[in-house]
């Protein structure tokens, strides 16, 4: 049917973009954990990259605000499920 | 406690020591292999990272190990993101069983209505 066929192109374009952005995020993250320390101290490369402790502190970041969306989400589904006598 | 360095007593506790280990290998679970392995790299970590030997390593090398934990968990998850989109974007659309079902569906709900069940 006509909505099968559209629903499979949202799939495609969401799954695969999913897989696109996994692939860049790897690539930059490689190269800036892996790649940077062995590259000369004066190389252009460098002004792509920020800071070597950056690397750390932003996936540290990530995952935090990742715990709270899904502590939020968690929180608003079980206060909307409460029921006034008792909890199923 | 500093008698196992008695030089008398420390074969007695080496055997003792071997035999333990034998039993603990022998009766190894999965679980504890993992934590093993997984404490074994942790150390290798710590010890590269903070230089605990002294081995006086080239500064890339030690650059390169301190944001190793990191680095691994988040090649992981993009990994488990790149999988789970692939997986979306190839999962093919059964047509004709989709039609079935909302027949099936549509025939429950009639169904149940008759029998006196409020939507």
């Amino acid at each position: 049917s006509e909505i099968d066929v559209e629903a499979t192109g949202a799939d495609q374009a969401v799954g695969f973009g999913l897989v696109g952005f996994s692939l860049s995020l790897f690539t930059y993250y490689t190269i800036w954990v892996i790649v940077l320390p062995f590259v000369d101290s004066d190389h252009v490369i460098h002004s792509y990259f920020l800071p070597r402790e950056y690397s750390v502190i932003l996936p540290g970041v990530a995952a935090l605000i990742l715990l709270l969306f899904v502590g939020t989400f968690i929180g608003v589904v079980t206060w909307k499920n409460r029921k006034p006598k008792k909890v199923d | 406690m500093w008698i196992i360095l008695d030089p008398k007593c420390r074969g007695f506790f080496n055997y003792n020591f071997a035999l333990y280990l034998c039993t603990v290998f022998s009766t190894m679970t999965k679980l504890l292999e993992w934590l093993l392995g997984a404490s074994l790299i942790g150390m290798a970590w710590g010890l590269v990272t903070f230089d605990l030997l002294d081995l006086q390593l080239p500064p890339q090398y030690r650059e390169l190990a301190w944001p190793m934990p990191v680095y691994l968990l988040v090649v992981f998850g993009c990994y488990s993101l790149a999988t789970v989109g692939y997986r979306v974007a190839t999962f093919n659309d059964c047509e004709d069983a989709a039609k079935e079902l909302q027949a099936q569906i549509k025939e429950a709900k009639e169904d149940l209505k008759k029998k006196g069940l409020k939507m």
